[in-house]
């Protein structure tokens, strides 16, 4: 079934529209994908490339091997796309969509270079955002918040 | 978390363009507000507080994600590396750290906007075995142009 689904970058340069059915939805934990995200894992999604439109601003994209290139904001730097050359599916990051909600993983991938400690990170201990102390300084966060809403604009 | 406070530790983006290295590490964390969210490209953002922070090669680009945070990347490879607090603290990447095991996170924030399936990711399949070992041998005849995780003189290398 077709469905629609938007996203893009932090900053709003770059933006893009799936209409078509996702593929797989996974997360991979191998050094590169940890590395190009600065995180414990990269989540990808597959898409088809002609379900994707880019409406604004490319990517710009970086050669990690010989085989794959991943694209990311040049002015903000949230990384977008995971890419082998020449395949008919691309990887969009799934927290870069508009709803993430909507992209659950179903698969791991790479568990040999699985960081300590994320298998426990669904019970860590919350935080103090919410404390009364803290509500002046995210106050003034969402007052000037400078990331572009969830929806195309 | 296994770093002493005198530990300095060495790290940086995926093409090797920027380097760091830091010291004084505290309150290593998740966030899953989604600024984290979307300025890395996933559920959450694994951050550790550094008290010294040195670039020594390259420095970050800057997005200013609001009026108080300005968040630090790679222009060239676009690896987000710092969350910084103005006049208060320095986070950066946990896994854009050499060593990210080093850095278990002790705490988790943003919790309102954390995703309903991020309970479940270790307990998500693999591969099977089989498949396993076929992307392996995709994989062992790629030429990786990722920086290695430790300081370089030179990079990239003559090799490449």
């Amino acid at each position: 079934m077709t469905e629609t689904y938007t996203g893009g970058c932090q900053c709003g340069a770059v933006r893009f529209r799936i209409e078509g059915t996702l593929g797989e939805a996974s997360i991979c934990h191998c050094r590169m994908c940890q590395k190009a995200f600065g995180n414990f894992f990269a989540p990808l999604v597959d898409a088809r490339h002609e379900d994707l439109t880019w409406t604004r601003e490319r990517p710009s994209y970086y050669a990690s091997s010989d085989l794959v290139d991943r694209g990311f904001c040049s002015r903000c730097g949230t990384p977008l796309v995971f890419a082998y050359r020449d395949y008919p599916l691309i990887g969009l990051a799934i927290g870069a969509f508009d709803e993430p909600g909507r992209v659950p993983v179903t698969k791991q991938h790479w568990k040999r270079d699985k960081i300590s400690g994320f298998d426990t990170l669904h019970a860590l201990p919350g935080g103090p955002e919410d404390d009364p102390e803290f509500a002046d300084v995210i106050a003034e966060i969402d007052a000037s918040n400078h990331q572009h809403p969830d929806h195309d604009t | 978390m296994n770093l002493e406070e005198t530990d300095i530790k060495s790290g940086g983006c995926q093409c090797g363009a920027i380097r760091y290295c830091a010291e004084g590490f505290k309150r290593p964390s998740i966030c899953h507000c989604r600024m984290c969210q979307k300025a890395v490209g996933g559920p959450f953002a694994a951050l550790v507080v550094v008290e010294n922070l040195s670039w020594t090669r390259g420095e970050p680009a800057y997005f200013q994600s609001s009026n108080l945070v300005r968040r630090g990347f790679c222009r060239d490879c676009g690896t987000p590396l710092t969350y910084e607090f103005e006049g208060s603290h320095i986070d950066i990447t946990i896994a854009s750290l050499d060593q990210p095991d080093l850095v278990a996170p002790e705490i988790q924030l943003g919790l309102e906007n954390r995703l309903s399936w991020c309970d479940g990711l270790a307990a998500l399949p693999t591969r099977t075995a089989e498949a396993e070992a076929a992307a392996q041998d995709v994989f062992s005849g790629i030429r990786n142009h990722q920086h290695p995780d430790r300081d370089t003189d030179a990079w990239p290398g003559d090799a490449r």
